[in-house]
This record gives C-alpha cells, structure tokens and sequence, in this order.
C-alpha cells in the first residue's frame, strides 16, 4: 500500500521546505546592510524620495548625476520609494539600525523626529562650513528644522495656499479680471455674482471655502497668522477671530445648502473631476501647486488668475498656510558629513532653480525663487506664480505638528464638522476643541 | 443526521447517470429555472461589473477628459497609447517577475503547510491540541501593524531585510486564517475514512497525501488562490522589507503614478487593470479543478 | 456527534494514544516553529510594550498601566472608535455572510458559462489597492455616482455617503459587501463537496427548493458559516485602509465617524509615535476579539454541523 510515487512526492515536498529554510538562514551575512563603499574607495549615500514619475524624478536625478560627476569621492543613489509610505518604511528602517543616508521628510514633523532622535542633528556640519546656510530659505521654513537650538534638516521645496479664479467667468459676470478679491467681502461680492442657479439647482458656485482648503487656513487668516496653536505651543483654537472664521464658513454653507454642497463635494474630495476646469467653480483657494494640475489637465485657452488669500479685514493681512519638504539625515545613518555634502549641494540657488524650473515647485531657497520669477525659461503663466509665492511667502505660516499633541488633528475636526453639521455653534464647537486639545496636551506632558 | 450514510464504495452511486435521468424527467421546470437564474446572474453580474467598466474606461481617457465635471461613463477619445505609458513609466516586465517569483513561492508554501498543520488538529489526538489551536486562533488576533515594527527588527537582526525571504518564508510555516480553514474543511471528512486505512496499516502521512489531498482539493484550491491574490496584490510586505528598486514588485510600480499633489489616474488604472489580468486567467482556469472536486467526492462522502 | 470509540483493551489504547501523540506533533510542527521564531518574539515585545511609554527610537520606560488607565478614563477618542468600530463589525458581519452564501448558492449550478459568471462574481474580490478606494469614492459620489444614480431609477434620491457621518460606516459595508468573492469562494468550494444524492432523495421525498436550501444546504456549510463568521469578525474589527485611504489624508471622515479602532491605534502609534500606548490598544482589542471568538467557538456546537462525526 506504501506506494512509492507517493513517497517520493512528499519526500520532495520537504525536501523544498527544507531548502528554502536553508537558503533563507545561509544567507543572513550581508544582504540586509547596505553597502557603503564602491570598489574604488567612494562613498556609496542612498537618497530616498518619493518622487516617482515624471519632470521630479528626471531633475532630481539629473542633479545626482551631476553631484556625483562634480567630485571623487562620493556617488549619490536616488530610491524611488511611495509616497506616503516612505515614512513608515524609514521609521522601520531607523527602528532596526539600517535607514538610509538621506530622506526626504514632511517639513511640519522635523522638530518631533528630533526629539525623539529619529533624524541626526546636522549642526556641526553646518558649522564646519563657510556659508551661513540658514540665509538660504525663507526664515518661516528654517524655523521648522530648528530643534533646541540646532538644525535637523535642510528645506527643500515648499508650497503656499493662494485663490485660483476663472477670468472668463469674470468678464461674463461683469467683473474686472484683473481685480480679484482682496477681502473676505469682496469675495463674498465676487461670488454672488459669479452665482448661478436654476431653481434649486445651481449650475455654477462662485466660491465655496473649504472647496479646497481646510477650516484652519481660513482660521490662520483671520487669527491674524495664529494656527491653532501659537508658538509657545499654547492652545489658541477658540479665540474669537477663530470663532469668526467659522461662522463665516457656515454662511456659506447656509448660502449655499448643506445638501447641495454635500453633493459636490465628492468632485473636489477626489481629485479625480475637476470642477474648476468644467466651469463649475468661479474661484478656488487651493494649493499654488494646482498650477501644474492646470497645465496639464486644462484646456490649451483656459485663462485664470491667481491671487493671494483674500484678508480677513483691510489691513489684517493676506495671511496663508504653507507645508514643505525637508532634506533629513535618518538617525544612525552612516556618513553623514558626505551625505551633508550633498544635502548642501542640493538646496544651493542653482539647484534649487533648476528643480523647480522643471518641476514648478516653490523652492526652500528663496533666492532661486526670485530668479525664477524672471527666468527667460518660463512663460508668462509660470513666471506669475513664482512672482505670487514670492509675495505670499511674506504672509504664509507654517504649521509644525506641536510637540505636545501630535495627533491633535482628530479632535479639532469632529467638532468643527459638528459645526457644519448645525449640532454645535461655532463657538461651542470651538470651546470644545479647545477643552479636548488641552486635555491631550496635560495626557502627553505626564 | 446528515453525513453518516453511503459510505462504503459498494454504494457508490455513478453521478453522471443519475443526473442525466434527473434532468430528463424535471426537463421544463429545469429549463424555466434555467432562465431564471440566468436572469438573476446577468443582472448581478452587471452590478458587479459596473465599477470594472469604469476602471477600463478611465484607463483609455486622456487626462483632460477625466478632469471633466460631469464624468462621462466611456471615453470619448480612446488613447491606448496609455497602456504602453504605464509599461514605460517603470520597469513593468522586472517587477511581473519579480511578483510572480514571490507569488509562487507563497502559495506553494501556503497550499503545502496549511494543509499539512491542518491535518493534525482536526485528525489526530494529541495532548495540548485545545492550547495550541487557541494560539492559531490568538496569531489573528494582534493588529498587524503593532507587530509589525518589532518583526521588522527581528528580519533585520538575521539580515533578511532587502531579500524576499521575510515574504516567502513564513508562508511555509502555516497562517492562522487558513489553518483554521483546512481544519473546518478535514472536520467535515468522515473519520471513518481514516480508521479504515489506518486498519489497513496506512499511517497519517500516507493518509494526508493520498487521501487527503485529493478529498479536500476544492479547498486546497481556494487557499491557492487567495493565497496568490494576496500575495500578488501585496503592497506593505514588499514595500518594507525591498530596498533596491530593481527588487520592487508591481503594486509598488503602480505607486509612481501618485505623488502629493496629482495623480495620473489613467495610468493608475491602467496599470490597475493589467495587474488583475493574471488573477482572472488564473481563476478562469482554477475553475476546471472545482468542478472535477465535486465529481471526485461527490461519491465518496456524504 | 457520537462518540465512535469502540472498547478496546487499555494497553492497546495508550500505545495509539502515544503514537498519536507523536504524529499531532509531527504535523503541526511547522506551527509550532513559525510560531516560534517570527511571532512569539514581536507578540511578547508588543505585551511588555503596552506598559511602557514606548515610542520607537528613543524611550521605552515602564508606566505599569498608565496607557490602559489614560484609554479609559482621558483618551475621548478612544470610545469613540470602539463604537465605530464595533457598529461596522455588527452590520457587516452578518450582511457580508448572507450575501456570500446566496451568491455561492447561486453559482453552484451546472449550466453553460457558469465558469465565467464565477470568474466575475469573485473579481472584485481581486482588485485591491488605492484603485478601488477611488473607483468607489467615485460610485458613491453623491451628485454624479453610479450608486446615487441607480437609486435614482427607482424613485429613491440617495445619501451623501461619504460626506453624511451617518452614511459613511454603511457606504464602507457596502463596498465590503460588494467584494464578498472572497468567502463566496470558500462557500463554492463548500457546496461542491455536497453529494448531489442528497438533494435527489429529498426531491422524491417531496422536499420543495427552501426546504432542501434550509435543511441540507444549511447545515452541511455550517462548518464554513463558523469559519467565516469568527473569521470575518477578527477581519472586521481591524478595518483600517479603507477609512484611511478614503478619507484624504487620514482625517477619519466628518465628524470622526470613520475613526475606527485600528485608525486610532496607527494615529497614536505613527503620527505621536506613542507605540507603548498603541501596543496597550492592541492589547484591548485583542481581549475583545479573544472574548468574541471564546463565545462563538462555545456556541458552535448548538448549531454547526460536522459531516466527519469528530469529537469537536
């Protein structure tokens, strides 16, 4: 009965088990840690980015090539690596001892990774060199890598919220395209008459605020640049310029209709449609990166403008919201003085001008974004949103996640949609994000 | 009690004949609920349909027509020219192979062990059986990403970190899920069976390969493709563990066409839409052995 | 089950009973060693760590219980992604086990291009990734959707879904149920190993179509149902990526009604890199889950039925 095919078949079967646990143990000497050095004693430096596809990866990885032929002793290798999701493979990474010589990092977490000595202070490097490298960026952006004193990351590119707006749908509705809302009544004006409504049905909304920005944009513009927390990390939700904002975001949803606004917001949630583009939408506060989403998605004779922020009064300021990437020795990573080399390499004016040119970026460094405003390369579309960044830099905040309460963000947005929801008044919803922040904060500092 | 009867082999029934005199005698109503459920499955079938619809058709639009407001259901201009974009844009064939060398491995070991580990707790008695399956059951119980950071640190300390074997190895040593599964499968194989062969001097390993596997091959086919879904479709496992892009795995090529602000969605889906291909044909094909188990068992057991 | 254990001489018995023994240990061997050598370690490391303030790279004191304590008594975000948590487990379990068996009922039938309807009914199940999250951010689009749409047809103007909090947990059920290829799969294989004699002698008897799904369908996949149901609660009270992904970068949806447990826990665990805390989450939900399948596995033998007539 004991056949012998049989036999020989499940013989095999371990036999494959056995082998692949054999393989897997014979080959725990190397492959996990990265090879430092290439055969001609030059220092191999893997660079991490999340930039895939496209005119980033291609400038990014031109500039490496160039870095790597400008000297001897160092070869830069860019990983592409998904974004999002090159930050958990880095924490692991850092976790275990092997993370990669350079990331690049969100710019609002650098002082938490300081802190909690996930990324290498560079501050000794930046002392041994020549040049102030702080006088590089713009100082809003600088600020955010500095952690007790000492800098734990160069800026790299960044962005700033601005009001898109459709010129053809000015001129239709009588108004001058070449003057955009300057204030919150303005734009209120603007937007009634770029209204458009058939029955209960409307075919086109001239402006609606958090069609694509968030509440706390709108609060840092009325607030008079204070985001929910100010810079000694106090908790400055409920203040009645903030209380304001919110009720002025309500009368516009009141204007409007919940519902109606409920049924469209799928369109701008997604990405995928673009209401904008269809004419839908007269205005839209939106990220300056939009622009590139415009020249590729738009048609060729679609003519639009860009603006600052409108100001919450005259005379209050155009106050906007910026993020940003950052440059960032992982903590344990191997040669960090070349990896440095490079980091500086990489945010000099003439890099910097070049990777944006390519990309249409706004770039940490604040001089390659003046340059680009005139640059014989752009065209006119292009050199007005360089110019718009320059100027709104002036007036942008950005907002590091406070060391105290980092993951706040949950407990300000469930009140803040029970605000919209009309289950809290503004203040109230206000007051209790307040209460709820604060008592994250004394949960963390025990 | 359902499952005791008609057992011995001098009772086996021919299900052929039996069916062909069946359907003879029931011909019209068989034919009337024929259409009927063709009815119900053509409709179900289009609801299920409905979202592939759009994914292919979103694959074929050029990205102007999807910035659209309102979407149109197909596209007005076809560029198929995006399907070769997406091949382009990173290197679709090396990460195909790299997937597929992963994927084989994982439902070899995947078919092979949870079948075997199986075998022991529904068929045999051994002390600590109760104890050992509570720790089956409890493995699916941790939240995978808690686990996740620590078991990260163990395959970086036995220097398995940028090689498939944190992917492949442990699925040749049994996963909760599908331990549990076989043994839900073996417990409905009538005991009686085995006691046979065991009188006739077969011991357990003969019993499992020759009897066994064959018995239970609609669910060994079941672990094979869930197991190669899973491992196919697999995004975290290669993500973490891969370090050098020419290793990468296509659910990580697809990742290129989304950056933090804009995304290429007919490339995305594109891509989406020839990395499903392979699951379909395999599925497709799996479908043969399902029904050849139905006939195998269908006189065997009951 | 009756017992089937026929009297034997005691000696006899024990040398099986050791023999037995030897051979349960052979085959879960590879188990045991798995468990060994990539589990056991994370999962004591994660034990200890949920009484420590843990956050990755930098400190892991202990704190005896203080993360259990703050979950209790300070963390409000904590309650409210257990009750999302368990009213997602609660619909979706037993939606998503009907809804397999009767497309597996459906499909188990011997009639021309069955193969290719199969093949469709369990191809959602093979989409996965970011792809389906947006395609279904699409379908439930409440102005444009397909969804909404179709509701439209017949006279009902649908929800906002994503955008209501009372309609956001349903909307994720429903994509669940629309990829329940999955267990319809194990229910096929299930439904295929039923001797079709056993529906042709009900037949004569007189038995109509419900009472044969009811009284031999029924019981001879209740192995199945179990798996599916302890299995499925386990899967469900781990949602995470879809909340995740579906609601832009990891904002939980309006008013937090798509925080689930698993959202919370990658929040404190990621984002406040307080993994001590996370770890003490897991712990909880592990307790959880642990208790659930306790019940259902004590439950089981009212109503599952082995056909095998083993001991369990």
């Amino acid at each position: 009965m004991q056949n012998k095919k049989w036999r020989k078949i499940y013989l095999s079967l371990f036999a494959i088990m056995a082998a692949v646990v054999l393989v897997a143990c014979g080959n725990d000497s190397s492959e996990g840690e990265t090879a430092s050095e290439t055969e001609d004693g030059k220092v191999e430096l893997e660079f991490w980015s999340f930039w895939g596809s496209g005119p980033r990866r291609e400038t990014i990885e031109a500039i490496i090539d160039d870095f790597n032929e400008s000297q001897d002793d160092i070869v830069v290798e860019h990983v592409y690596q998904p974004w999002g999701d090159i930050w958990t493979k880095s924490l692991a990474a850092v976790t275990a001892g092997n993370p990669p010589n350079m990331v690049v990092q969100d710019i609002n977490t650098v002082r938490q990774r300081a802190d909690a000595q996930q990324a290498t202070n560079l501050q000794e490097y930046i002392d041994a060199g020549d040049e102030n490298i702080e006088d590089r960026f713009y100082p809003q952006l600088w600020d955010t890598v500095v952690y007790e004193d000492e800098a734990y990351g160069l800026p790299f590119n960044t962005d700033t919220h601005v009001l898109f707006y459709n010129k053809d749908l000015f001129e239709e509705a009588g108004l001058d395209p070449n003057s955009p809302p300057e204030t919150w009544e303005e734009l209120e004006e603007y937007a009634r008459a770029l209204d458009v409504q058939d029955g209960d049905n409307w075919e086109r909304f001239g402006f609606y605020p958090l069609w694509n920005l968030g509440t706390d944009v709108w609060a840092i513009n009325a607030d008079n640049g204070r985001s929910w927390f100010d810079e000694e990390e106090n908790v400055t939700i409920n203040t009645p310029e903030k209380v304001a904002a919110l009720e002025w975001i309500t009368d516009w949803q009141e204007h409007y209709g919940e519902s109606n606004i409920n049924a469209y917001e799928a369109e701008f949630g997604s990405g995928v449609t673009d209401p904008f583009i269809s004419g839908l939408l007269a205005m839209r506060g939106q990220n300056i990166n939009y622009y590139t989403d415009l020249r590729e998605n738009a048609p060729d004779d679609f003519n639009f403008g860009v603006a600052p922020l409108p100001e919450y009064e005259e005379g209050s300021g155009n106050w906007s919201w910026g993020g940003g990437f950052v440059l960032e020795i992982p903590y344990g990573a191997e040669h960090p003085e070349e990896s440095y080399e490079f980091m500086e390499y990489a945010t000099s004016t003439e890099v910097q001008e070049r990777f944006g040119l390519n990309s249409f970026d706004i770039m940490a460094n604040q001089e390659a974004n003046e340059n680009l405003v005139e640059h014989p390369e752009l065209d006119e579309e292009g050199q007005m949103i360089y110019e718009l960044a320059d100027t709104n830099f002036e007036n942008t905040v950005i907002t590091p996640v406070p060391l105290t309460a980092p993951d706040y963000l949950s407990l300000v947005n469930g009140p803040l949609d029970e605000a919209l929801l009309g289950n809290l008044t503004p203040q109230e919803a206000l007051d209790q994000a307040q209460e709820s922040v604060e008592n994250l904060v004394v949960q963390n500092k025990e | 009690m359902i499952g005791t009867t008609e057992k011995t082999g001098a009772e086996k029934l021919n299900p052929p004949a039996i069916k062909t005199s069946f359907f003879k005698s029931q011909k019209n109503t068989k034919k009337m609920g024929n259409f009927f459920t063709y009815i119900i499955l053509i409709l179900v079938s289009i609801i299920l349909m409905l979202p592939l619809v759009w994914m292919v058709s979103t694959s074929l639009k050029p990205m102007t027509e999807i910035a659209q407001f309102p979407p149109t259901l197909l596209p007005e201009e076809v560029q198929w020219e995006n399907y070769l974009e997406t091949i382009n844009s990173f290197p679709f064939f090396q990460y195909a192979k790299n997937t597929l060398f992963i994927t084989f491995f994982v439902v070899l070991g995947n078919v092979l062990s949870n079948s075997f580990i199986a075998y022991g707790f529904a068929k045999i008695d051994f002390p600590g059986k109760g104890l050992l399956f509570s720790l089956v059951l409890a493995t699916m119980m941790i939240p995978s990403f808690v686990v996740m950071i620590p078991q990260y640190v163990l395959f970086s300390k036995i220097g398995w970190v940028g090689t498939y074997l944190p992917l492949i190895v442990p699925s040749f040593f049994g996963s909760g899920f599908n331990i549990f599964l076989m043994r839900q499968f073996y417990l409905s194989i009538d005991d009686e069976l085995i006691e046979a062969a065991q009188i006739d001097g077969a011991n357990h390993l003969y019993i499992w390969s020759r009897l066994m596997l064959p018995l239970t091959k609609p669910a060994l086919i079941t672990i094979g493709i869930q197991s190669f879904n899973g491992a196919w479709n697999d995004f975290l496992g290669p993500l973490l563990y891969i370090h050098e892009e020419s290793k990468y795995t296509l659910q990580i090529g697809l990742q290129v066409f989304q950056s933090q602000s804009t995304t290429q969605w007919n490339y995305l889906m594109a891509g989406a839409t020839l990395v499903l291909l392979p699951t379909v044909l395999l599925f497709l094909f799996a479908q043969k052995y399902f029904i050849e188990g139905m006939d195998l068992s269908a006189g065997t057991k009951g | 089950m009756a017992s089937k254990v026929k009297p034997r001489k005691k000696k006899e018995w024990s040398k099986k009973r050791k023999k037995d023994a030897m051979w349960g240990l052979f085959f879960v061997s590879p188990f045991i060693i798995g468990f060994l050598v990539f589990m056991l370690g994370p999962m004591l490391f994660s034990f200890y760590g949920s009484f420590t303030n843990y956050n990755l790279t930098s400190h892991m004191e202990f704190i005896g219980f203080g993360n259990f304590i703050r979950m209790f008594t300070r963390d409000e975000l904590f309650w409210t992604s257990l009750y999302n948590t368990a009213y997602y487990v609660l619909f979706n379990v037993p939606l998503t086990a009907v809804g397999s068996v009767l497309l597996a009922v459906l499909l188990n039938r011997r009639i021309r291009g069955i193969s290719i309807f199969r093949t469709i009914f369990y191809f959602p199940a093979i989409l996965s990734g970011v792809a389906v999250y947006v395609l279904w951010m699409q379908l439930l689009s409440p102005s444009s959707g397909l969804v909404n749409s179709l509701l439209a047809l017949i006279g009902i103007d649908g929800p906002a879904w994503l955008f209501d909090p009372n309609w956001t947990k349903p909307a994720l059920i429903l994509m669940r149920l629309w990829s329940v290829g999955g267990s319809m799969l194990l229910y096929l294989a299930t439904l295929q190993n039923i001797p079709t004699q056993l529906y042709e002698s009900a037949e004569i008897d007189g038995a109509n179509a419900f009472q044969r799904f009811r009284n031999i369908t029924i019981p001879m996949i209740t192995p199945i149902i179990f798996y599916d149901i302890v299995t499925s609660t386990i899967g469900a009270f781990q949602i995470f990526q879809e909340a995740y992904v579906m609601t832009e970068s990891g904002t939980a949806g309006p008013a937090n009604s798509l925080l689930f447990y698993n959202f919370h826990m990658w929040n404190k665990a990621f984002v406040a890199f307080d993994m001590g805390y996370a770890m003490a989450m897991s712990m909880v939900l592990f307790v959880i889950v642990l208790v659930l399948t306790f019940i259902n596995l004590k439950l089981a033998p009212r109503w599952v039925h082995y056909g095998g007539g083993s001991n369990e």
